[in-house]
């Protein structure tokens, strides 16, 4: 997945498993950006009675790089506090939730937006209510409209969101991590006897819960057009299971997103969590794990014979290690299109603010002419999955490389898919969907 | 969400994650963990005072709570937390004092 329970350690702890990070100049408002990042993967809408939350215990950050150092040189920070009107019930609500303060509504979580630059830190909104979780037509009859309630505005033209939203990442799990398969290749795959079929979208009806903040394109660049952003969750190093719990100590980075994909597919089991802990600027140890993909060499030996120019390429990646670690220099792509932060390797998600939100959006971004998608940030739309696929394949290579001729395969693999449940507007992902609507037979 | 993953994994200090056991290899494996209220501390001082144990502390562990640890027994080692606040000392003493409370029937203890 792009980052659905990429780590050990992240996997047995969900609420602070970041599973994408998004960066775009947002389409309807131009002149501001839109960051999103969620957490809670796969979570099933039918999840009562304790339905999903953000972690009270877990700060929620993030982080710009405006400097191109890829530290963080602006943060924001969110922080949850979970209330219960009504601890003498186990009901999440003891009736229909018209709106965020309906005494019905007895599970609530509030959160704080702080903002840092530097060694400054200015709260910029305590007290801001998450929506319920979509349950069903009784409990949150129009859940649209409620969930709508709790965008709010805050001083200086900015806009926050945090709660559930529906899955806006799209993958063929079930498949993808069966050995590589592609169901549309699969009568290709070295292990397989199936025929070619559609793709089966496994993240089609789950939710996750969303943190976005929309705000000018002033607050976030410093000279440069071109920002560095990447999230991060950490928890209190101490905890102590008494009764109540008590947590101390300083927060201890548990899990770090920029570039989707890069901790699932391009480090190596015994370093997820360690990379997860650490930061972008140190991300040159991850360097030759990029220049030459594992998943590139699987390529060859689950599809044998399909990618024969790339089985044959044994040079480094410099177009993943630009895309991924640098951004993309000037001149590469067209004279103008560049991502380039500095020769600071780090994993960030890199958006030049400077280039315009596309009026016809190709969901293949660049590999699709659409210099406004991924990897210029990533919108929510983006089909990130292929987009990577093909760069790891070798479509990318003569960007950097003009004597490689990029195998037929390489520009149409694919899992499959297309997904469509998004919004027009803040905060783009689609409404959730409820447990009474999902599953169904 | 109270769910922890009780191993304890490496991160980037070097030390663990998510847990205070300290388990890297180099690192002396007998740890005490204690929490003291900050009053309670400066009372104590460095003493070799022999401690009087409780069964069953009855009152709630305070929120300026004050939680220290043997990181490295060998060197003497002891990390302090309170709030966001780290601080890791080399005090031989305070270090025995601590080992001697995590194991009262060593020789320390009696």
């Amino acid at each position: 997945m792009s980052s659905h329970r990429e780590a050990p350690g992240t996997s047995q702890d969900p609420v602070a498993d970041s599973t994408d990070v998004y960066a775009f100049v947002c389409p309807d408002e131009p002149s501001k950006v839109t960051l999103i990042c969620n957490y809670i993967p796969l979570e099933g809408p039918a999840a009562g009675p304790n339905f999903y939350e953000f972690g009270d215990d877990v700060l929620y950050s993030l982080n710009i790089s405006n400097q191109g150092t890829a530290e963080p040189d602006i943060t924001y920070e969110f922080q949850f506090e979970t209330t219960i009107l009504n601890p003498d019930t186990f009901l999440y609500n003891t009736g229909p939730i018209s709106s965020l303060d309906d005494p019905h509504f007895n599970k609530r979580q509030f959160y704080s937006v702080t903002r840092t630059v530097g060694s400054t830190s200015t709260v910029l909104a305590t007290g801001l209510a998450s929506p319920p979780c979509n349950i069903g037509p009784l409990s949150t009859p129009s859940y649209a409209t409620l969930a709508k309630t709790a965008i709010h505005r805050l001083p200086g033209g900015i806009r926050v969101f945090a709660g559930q939203r529906a899955e806006g990442f799209y993958v063929d799990l079930g498949a993808v991590f069966d050995l590589g398969d592609l169901r549309p290749f699969e009568n290709l795959h070295a292990f397989g006897n199936l025929p070619a079929r559609d793709g089966v979208n496994a993240t089609a009806q789950v939710n996750v819960h969303t943190i976005a903040i929309q705000v000018p394109i002033t607050d976030l660049t410093a000279g440069s057009p071109t920002i560095g952003v990447w999230a991060t969750a950490s928890r209190r190093k101490v905890e102590m299971r008494t009764n109540p719990p008590v947590e101390t100590g300083p927060w201890v980075q548990v899990s770090r997103l920029g570039n989707p994909l890069f901790n699932e597919v391009l480090v190596p089991l015994g370093k997820k969590d360690t990379w997860n802990a650490s930061s972008p600027a140190n991300d040159s140890h991850y360097a030759g794990k990029v220049a030459h993909p594992e998943l590139a060499s699987l390529l060859n030996v689950l599809y044998p014979g399909v990618f024969p120019n790339l089985a044959r390429y044994n040079k480094p990646r410099a177009d993943l290690l630009a895309i991924l670690l640098t951004g993309i220099p000037a001149g590469v792509v067209s004279p103008t299109y560049t991502t380039f932060t500095g020769t600071t390797q780090a994993d960030m998600l890199r958006l030049n603010t400077s280039i315009p939100p596309s009026s016809s959006p190709n969901v293949l971004g660049i590999l699709g002419g659409d210099v406004a998608g991924f990897p210029n940030g990533r919108r929510v739309i983006d089909d990130v999955f292929t987009i990577e696929l093909r760069a790891i394949a070798g479509v990318t290579i003569p960007l950097v490389d003009s004597t490689f001729t990029p195998d037929g395969a390489a520009g149409v693999v694919t899992d499959g898919l297309t997904f469509d449940n998004y919004l027009p507007v803040f905060p783009y992902l689609g409404v959730p969907y409820s447990g009474y609507d999902v599953p169904n037979n | 969400m109270h769910r922890r993953d009780q191993k304890a994994r490496p991160e980037a200090g070097g030390l663990t994650r998510r847990s205070m056991i300290a388990s890297s290899a180099g690192v002396a494996t007998t740890v005490a963990v204690t929490a003291v209220s900050p009053a309670a501390a400066g009372a104590m001082g460095r003493a070799e005072v022999p401690a009087r144990l409780i069964d069953t502390p009855t009152t709630p562990i305070q929120a300026d709570t004050v939680v220290a640890y043997v990181h490295d027994a060998a060197r003497g080692e002891v990390t302090v937390i309170q709030g966001e606040v780290e601080r890791t000392y080399r005090d031989p003493a305070l270090a025995k004092r601590l080992l001697a409370a995590a194991n009262p029937s060593s020789k320390e203890r009696r």
